[in-house]
């Protein structure tokens, strides 16, 4: 059986640079990247596919735009989780793709899916909107179960136990393939890569598509706004003795004491 | 606009209620191990009570809150990890529009608008959803309404094959004080090198009368928190009106969820830290070294 892990193309948060005067927020500029959550998915197709007899593929539909950087970006993104032990990769990419929301880009990912793969592994959220709903929403346009928030994940011949972490208590489940499963960050340490290994996931095959929007979506972006948060950023000198001092008197002219 | 409204969590459900009549009128979906809650309910137009189905089938309530959504043009569901796990479900059934964790709804020449924080906290989206919508709602930001009582209509439970079967549940321990309702927190990172040391952390709390939190790490990875109570995009936001971040770096992920807080205080080794550009007050030392002087001068003030 083999198992398709979606990488998402994602802005690296901690690079974006916003302008809290003017409300600009430089999203070209950012570089993006394949989310740390779905570096811990990789590893664990990796770790499953040994147990389930067949190849773990990445699967990425780009929403960043057709440009060439972006471009460049994806397919260093998936050459990432291919040298992690992925055994290839889809990249799906063009115009209009950003302007897709979850119901676009699930519709188009159950193409690429369907008949093809056993299980969906994906990451809770992404690293830039970390919205959670394109598992989900996968999982009910193939008709399949969907488990989010996977601590734990164990064959057990034609299903899969899986633990997972919710707010109140821990739940095991189990789940009949095929099945879309999420996972967070505890699950596992995703392994770093080798430069051997990055040389050869260079050779690996990453089949590139052109994305077509299957059906028009029902949302739309009106706007980004910049919150507004400022804070004093005061460095408080001194030695240990004189900086706690330091620091107790600003907070009692703050009246928080 | 009609509205159906669901959460696992009655106290959640509450604050459903309050914020569908922003949009219309309410029908909050109850489930059996509910059903000792319903006086609670004020506000809504009607319970739904379903008798034979309980909060914990995931796969029952996607189906059966699809089922009902027919009659309404807007589903809210909390924000806790069940609801968000059947947001996207929920609107892929009815080929309808989604948004989680939104902090405001309203209407606009017929359009539904909400905002939601993006970009690790660094952006507000506002967003023009079509009809139907399914949405959840972020914690903490309705008060359940006091008034008005709802009539109770039982509905059945839908009958479909599960293919996920809940072996086993084991509770959390219940948080203390919780976090995002707490005055004063003092939020501890990896910087703390083993769990003991947190003695310190706990000790600052103490004098101050706060509660201790945690980064992700601390509290998820590391286990050394007794609840999962991590602050962040992924764990809880907090408004405190004093929070002091002890050894924590300050990603993105973490800021998110410190950016109400009124007065922000940080100690860090490393001045480069992205902590010191959230804070107030920067205090670049040791927390072994600093933070029992701070809790012992802030004792001899305190204590007269
Ligand atoms: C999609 C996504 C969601 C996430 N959600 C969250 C979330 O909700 N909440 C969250 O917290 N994280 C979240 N994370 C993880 C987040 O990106 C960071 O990894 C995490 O916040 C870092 O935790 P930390 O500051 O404890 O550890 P580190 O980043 O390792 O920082 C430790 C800090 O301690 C300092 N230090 C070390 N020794 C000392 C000392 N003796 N005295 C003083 N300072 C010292 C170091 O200088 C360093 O800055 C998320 C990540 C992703 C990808």
């Amino acid at each position: 059986m083999d198992i398709a892990v979606l990488v998402k193309q994602s802005l690296d948060v901690q690079e974006l640079r916003v302008d809290q005067d003017t409300g600009k927020i430089y999203i070209e500029d950012a570089p993006t990247k394949a989310g740390d959550i779905e570096l811990n998915a990789t590893e664990e197709a990796v770790r499953l596919k040994e147990k389930l007899g067949g190849k773990a593929i990445a699967i990425m539909l780009s929403t960043g735009g057709a440009s060439g950087k972006r471009q460049k970006e994806a397919r260093e993104a998936l050459t990432r989780v291919l040298a992690m032990g992925l055994d290839g990769a889809v990249l799906i990419m063009g115009e209009g793709a950003e302007k897709g929301d979850t119901y676009v880009i699930a519709k188009a990912l159950a193409e690429e899916i369907r008949d093809k793969f056993g299980l969906v592994l994906a990451a809770e959220g992404s690293e830039d909107n970390f919205s959670g709903l394109l598992p989900a929403r996968l999982a009910a346009e193939l008709g399949w179960p969907y488990v989010a928030y996977a601590t734990a994940i164990e064959v057990e011949g034609d299903h899969v136990k899986v633990t997972r972490s919710l707010e109140d208590f821990e739940e095991v489940v189990r789940v009949k393939f095929p099945a879309v499963i999420s996972v967070t960050q505890e699950i596992n340490k995703p392994r770093v890569p080798k430069l051997v290994e990055i040389v050869k996931a260079k050779k690996k095959p990453l089949d590139q598509k052109d994305f077509s929007p299957p059906v028009e979506p029902k949302l739309t972006i009106r706007e980004l706004k910049v919150p507004k948060v400022e804070r004093k950023q005061i460095v408080i000198e001194g030695d240990v003795e004189e900086a706690a001092e330091k620091l107790i008197q600003a907070l009692k002219e703050e009246g928080v004491l | 606009m009609k509205v159906l409204a669901f959460s696992h969590s009655m106290d959640l459900a509450l604050e459903l209620v309050s914020a569908g009549r922003e949009l219309g009128d309410v029908s909050l979906l109850v489930t059996s191990d509910q059903e000792g809650r319903i006086n609670e309910v004020k506000g809504a137009k009607e319970v739904l009570l379903c008798k034979g189905l309980d909060s914990g089938d995931q796969e029952g309530l996607v189906e059966l809150i699809s089922g009902l959504a027919s009659d309404y043009e807007v589903v809210l569901l909390a924000s806790d990890r069940r609801g968000r796990e059947l947001v996207g479900q929920v609107a892929h059934r009815l080929g309808a529009s989604s948004a989680v964790d939104v902090s405001s709804l309203s209407v606009e020449d017929g359009k539904l608008v909400v905002e939601r924080m993006t970009f690790g906290g660094k952006a507000i989206a506002v967003e023009e959803m079509s009809l139907p919508a399914v949405i959840s709602v972020q914690k903490g930001k309705f008060k359940p309404p006091e008034e008005g009582e709802p009539s109770v209509r039982e509905v059945s439970a839908p009958s479909i094959e599960r293919r996920v079967e809940v072996i086993e549940r084991k509770e959390k321990p219940k948080v203390g004080v919780p976090l995002d309702k707490a005055e004063i927190v003092v939020a501890v990172g990896r910087g703390f090198r083993k769990k003991e040391d947190l003695k310190l952390a706990y000790e600052l709390a103490d004098v101050l009368g706060g509660v201790v939190g945690a980064t992700r790490p601390v509290a998820a990875d590391l286990k050394w928190m007794e609840e999962e109570v991590w602050i962040g995009i992924s764990g809880v936001r907090i408004a405190p009106k004093l929070l002091i971040v002890v050894g924590a770096s300050g990603q993105q992920q973490f800021a998110a969820g410190i950016m109400d807080s009124k007065v922000v205080v940080a100690v860090n080794t490393d001045s480069k830290a992205p902590i010191f550009e959230q804070a107030d007050y920067g205090v670049v030392m040791d927390l072994y070294e600093f933070l029992p002087v701070l809790t012992k001068k802030l004792k001899e003030i305190k204590g007269g």
